[in-house]
């Protein structure tokens, strides 16, 4: 998948009709650049959509696209918490309309949680380094 | 080598830090940090709202405990908001797309 400033050609043309731009980057004037912050929002969609649209609904993440997602993208988090049933656990927590599925609501939510817990974590670090 | 998702969330932390640390209280946004941010990293949302206003209205609405400073946990409600209304309008774009 092109990431989102790719979408933008160089020329800053017309997209392929078929494949519907980024909504923050494909919607910004001609040769104008995403800001970080634009960029990173834009990621958060993207990655939802790469793992959503394998089967099933093609929006939403079903328990196997969920289990995916989180073992490509978040590895790190998942075998720090050594737990084996955490993937079923994370669902069960997100799946708030209990559809079995995870829509992009439900799952961006679990993204504000764990930055915000990493964002404690990096302020505590701080602070003991510059006590 | 990080995802893109965790580049995306580290990307998050960085902007807020970025500005945060300018005045005042690290660690924290005030007014005028909050509007500097919106002002660079979300210009074309502050221009659609169309209203002079939109960052006094923002930060009262972000600032929940009413303490004048605008923390990481309520930033990211600002961007969990804006992400979940960018996604409903690509999906709508998607789906009117494989329509035609």
């Amino acid at each position: 998948m092109l990431s989102p400033v790719e979408l933008i050609t160089p020329s800053g043309g017309p997209l392929q009709p078929s494949t519907p731009t980024l909504p923050i980057c494909g919607s910004l004037p001609d040769k104008q650049m995403p800001s970080q912050l634009e960029g990173a929002m834009d990621a958060l969609i993207a990655v939802f959509y790469n793992y959503s649209g394998h089967d099933g609904d093609k929006y939403k993440l079903n328990k196997g696209e969920l289990k995916q997602l989180l073992h490509t993208e978040l590895t790190d988090f998942l075998t720090s918490q050594k737990d084996p049933l955490l993937v079923e656990k994370i669902m069960s927590d997100l799946d708030s309309n209990k559809d079995n599925e995870v829509d992009f609501n439900e799952f961006v939510v679990l993204v504000a949680a764990l930055t915000v817990a990493c964002n404690d974590f990096f302020q505590e670090q701080n602070k003991k380094t510059t006590k | 080598m990080p995802s893109e998702l965790e580049t995306a969330m580290e990307s998050l932390i960085l902007v807020f830090h970025r500005y945060a640390s300018r005045e005042g209280r690290y660690g924290t946004l005030n007014r005028r940090e909050l509007r500097e941010l919106m002002e660079n990293e979300l210009s074309n949302f502050l221009r659609s709202q169309q209203d002079p206003a939109a960052v006094d209205r923002i930060m009262k609405d972000l600032d929940t405990n009413s303490d004048g400073q605008v923390d990481f946990e309520e930033f990211v409600s600002l961007v969990v908001g804006l992400s979940i209304a960018c996604e409903r309008c690509y999906q709508l774009r998607m789906k009117n797309a494989t329509k035609k």
